[in-house]
């Protein structure tokens, strides 16, 4: 007797027709890697900022400053991925596939702990990439808890063996993320206003100013440069949807705060 | 007995029939393509006839809620593997039901000793534009067609859908906004319905808007809108019908 197919599940639905998701196996004589940094996410007053750099890198050649590394996976639910572009994209598409087709066969939402489970399962189905040191991927995602009254967008972050843990307020990924871990820290903690109590626009500020910080240190980290018009990518989360943050906004937001500083 | 070609052809007829009876009373289906997108209406008492299927994909369909679903199933997986394996922008009504879903249905139609698909369906494709929109309507027996003038529905028996389509797809020209499309659509359907399809002149505005508002009491009334504006690629949300009959909008309804 054959077993019947999990309900809703897009990567069982691929296996039955054999599409392969993810490359398993590497050869030694792998090219030298794209790598895509940096990524972190922040609560503030009104839900959850997500950003990233546009810089990948593979040694010490910038590959492009063209880089979308935050992306939405549906309404609800942001992803940002720091390391190889080239499984991290894929996971994304995986994601964005898998979460539409459950809600669209089963008639309802995913719930968020299954999106947060979701991933850690593609991680995991890239064990042996990650074991070999190549197809990396250490990524952020925020979703929002729609079990609670009112909804609350939360953000999580993974190891690259698919642990997956909750942070309270902040998570930071990528060759960049320890300079920014160090600075949410300091103004959570020391802060005024602290991160999660800012409002949209201070928080748009405050991220460029983190990417800029974090490429003082990091020559894998593209920055932020208005005179060049390099910004950064910067989607918000609110329990009512994903919103994109524009050029043009992100240019405002710092020449508003300089004004006030 | 079916390996002699009478018996078969009998046997088909039979089958044919059996599908009709079952079919009859089911609640009519109908889609719409307006300039800001394409409305999809079923009326219910319970199982959803509306369906979402992929970015611009929908379906209303009635018959047995097991075929429906069968059907539905079908269509979401082949336009999300298409989508996945090659691009959402890949995934095509006219490919999707004149390649897949009729050649199943079909087959299934002709094993006699198997159950027929109990469903009529109507699937929609949002397009750039109104003249770019997708309607087709599939059958029990798998045959399709791309539906012209705006409009596609399902209904039972064949005069009946000819008849109201076309009765609509003029009415179609004159509505200005969606919450009027809304009305035409729901006084369609109780013309489907009720039967007044048949009489030799349609009832008026009034007994049609009488008629609808009557019948729909106790039942859900099922909106489907693909929109055509939209920031993001999924298109399709579903309405209510309360909120789009608020909608600014009717004064200018040169019907009433």
């Amino acid at each position: 007797m054959s077993v019947p197919p999990i309900a809703g599940d897009f990567v069982a639905l691929l296996g039955r027709h054999q599409v392969s998701l993810l490359p398993s196996a590497a050869s030694g004589a792998a090219p030298v890697e794209t790598q895509a940094t940096t990524v972190f996410a922040f609560r503030f007053a009104e839900g959850v900022l997500m950003a990233g750099d546009r810089r990948a890198t593979a040694g010490n050649v910038i590959v492009t400053d063209q880089v979308e590394k935050v992306m939405e996976l549906d309404d609800t639910s942001l992803l940002a991925i720091a390391g190889v572009p080239a499984t991290a994209f894929e996971m994304a598409r995986v994601l964005q596939t898998s979460f539409e087709y459950y809600r669209r066969s089963q008639l309802q939402v995913l719930s968020l702990p299954a999106r947060v489970r979701a991933l850690a399962r593609l991680l995991r189905d890239n064990l042996p990439m990650t074991l070999q040191g190549v197809g990396v991927v250490v990524p952020l995602f925020a979703g929002v808890d729609a079990s609670v009254q009112p909804a609350v967008p939360k953000i999580f972050f993974y190891d690259p063996l698919g642990a997956q843990f909750q942070a309270v307020n902040y998570a930071a990924s990528g060759s960049g993320s320890g300079t920014i871990r160090s600075i949410l820290a300091f103004q959570e903690r020391h802060g005024s206003p602290r991160p999660s109590a800012m409002t949209r626009t201070d928080a748009v500020a405050f991220a460029l100013r983190l990417l800029m910080t974090a490429a003082e240190f990091d020559s894998a980290t593209g920055g932020v440069n208005p005179e060049l018009h390099h910004f950064a990518t910067i989607k918000i989360l609110r329990p009512g949807g994903v919103e994109t943050v524009s050029d043009d906004e992100q240019r405002e937001a710092l020449r508003g705060t300089e004004g006030r500083r | 007995m079916t390996e002699e070609p009478y018996r078969w052809l009998e046997a088909m007829g039979n089958r044919r029939e059996y599908v009709r009876e079952q079919l009859k009373g089911g609640s009519p289906v109908l889609a719409a393509s307006l300039p800001e997108g394409i409305l999809l209406l079923g009326v219910g008492t319970g199982n959803t006839k509306v369906f979402e299927i992929h970015d611009r994909l929908a379906l209303a369909a009635l018959g047995h809620p097991a075929d429906l679903e069968r059907i539905r199933q079908a269509a979401i997986d082949a336009a999300h593997l298409e989508a996945f394996t090659r691009a959402p922008e890949d995934v095509s009504l006219r490919r999707l039901v004149g390649f897949g879903l009729s050649a199943q249905i079909k087959l299934q139609y002709e094993q006699l000793f198997t159950a027929p698909v109990l469903g009529e369906f109507v699937f929609a494709e949002l397009g750039a534009g109104p003249e770019s929109d997708l309607l087709f309507r599939l059958h029990f027996d798998g045959t399709f067609s791309a539906e012209s003038g705006g409009c596609a529905l399902a209904a039972f028996p064949a005069e009946a859908e000819n008849r109201i389509r076309d009765w609509l797809g003029t009415e179609l020209r004159n509505v200005p906004t969606r919450a009027a499309a809304v009305r035409l659509l729901l006084e369609a359907w109780w013309l489907l319905s009720s039967g007044s399809w048949e009489s030799s002149e349609i009832p008026a505005f009034a007994e049609r808007e009488a008629g609808w508002r009557g019948a729909i009491a106790g039942k859900t009334v099922e909106l489907g809108w693909l929109r055509r504006r939209a920031g993001r690629a999924v298109r399709y949300e579903p309405l209510s019908l309360e909120t789009v009959l608020a909608e600014t909008g009717d004064p200018n309804d040169s019907r009433s």
